[in-house]
């Protein structure tokens, strides 16, 4: 069985938000509600990083644990999915996620802040899958449709990777691998060749 | 006479009353049971499959 996971490459991520624009414009995600988000570290110096953040589907989830009405399941595949017919919104979600994933539409405190929300792995939810209940709760169901999340599928760099985790592993591992380490990371010898083995590298190349 | 059988009635008329009564608790039950198989049925779901449109995406990344 296919073990859903998502993995940013913070070496490729230019910051775009194309994820986030994906994200909200696939799901219809009210104001407010950012399922996705893309997190700079560093930010204005040198070696800055991006990462795109969203529901990391944890394996031992803390959202679940906190539940005080249950309404996390988990997928065979390892989505982590919530019944909003249960969902209280007490927020313990909120504040046990480590990544902030769940999110709610309103301000206010206990019991105002309406049903919380977050990403589905692009998985829908409870209802029937691709059913209009499914799709105004939790958005489509891209998963049922043989598709993958559509924020790993539009991002322009494939810095936001998504799917099964032993492929997404596979896939990282080897470009690890190709890119090397230093200059070559950003892409010095896309652009200008790699140096031959025993040459001097050039003047001003950076290793 | 007549009051004996007028009891007979009452006690006839509680007893399937009751019967009905219980036959309608289990019949909701049973539904209820029903919903709950049909939503723990949607939440099975089709989920991931390595479609074709999956497979190109894979190969996407490796550029």
């Amino acid at each position: 069985m296919a073990r859903m996971k998502f993995l940013c490459d913070a070496e490729r991520c230019i910051e775009c938000n194309g994820c986030v624009t994906a994200c909200k414009n696939e799901h219809e995600v009210p104001w407010g509600v950012n399922r996705r988000r893309v997190v700079t570290l560093n930010d204005g110096l040198p070696g800055e990083k991006s990462i795109s953040v969203a529901c990391m589907h944890c394996s031992d989830a803390p959202c679940m644990a906190v539940c005080p009405v249950d309404c996390f399941y988990k997928t065979s595949e390892g989505v982590v999915l919530h019944d909003k017919d249960l969902c209280i919104g007490c927020g313990y979600c909120f504040y046990a996620c480590p990544f902030g994933a769940p999110q709610f539409p309103q301000d206010g405190a206990f019991g105002m802040r309406g049903k919380m929300d977050k990403c589905t792995f692009c998985a829908g939810g409870p209802e029937a899958d691709n059913s209009p209940g499914e799709f105004k709760k939790y958005g489509r169901n891209r998963l049922s449709e043989g598709k993958l999340p559509a924020c790993a599928e539009m991002c322009s760099t494939k810095a936001l990777l998504g799917g099964d985790a032993d492929v997404v592993a596979d896939i990282y591992r080897n470009r690890v691998l190709k890119r090397g380490k230093g200059a070559e990371v950003w892409g010095w010898g896309t652009a200008y060749g790699k140096p031959e083995k025993g040459a001097t590298p050039p003047a001003g190349a950076k290793s | 006479m007549k009051d004996k059988m007028s009891r007979r009635k009452f006690f006839a008329a509680v007893g399937a009353g009751g019967v009905a009564a219980a036959a309608a608790v289990v019949a909701n039950k049973g539904s209820e049971e029903h919903k709950a198989e049909a939503k723990k049925a949607a939440r099975q779901g089709q989920g991931y499959q390595l479609s074709e449109h999956v497979r190109r995406y894979y190969e996407t990344t490796k550029v």
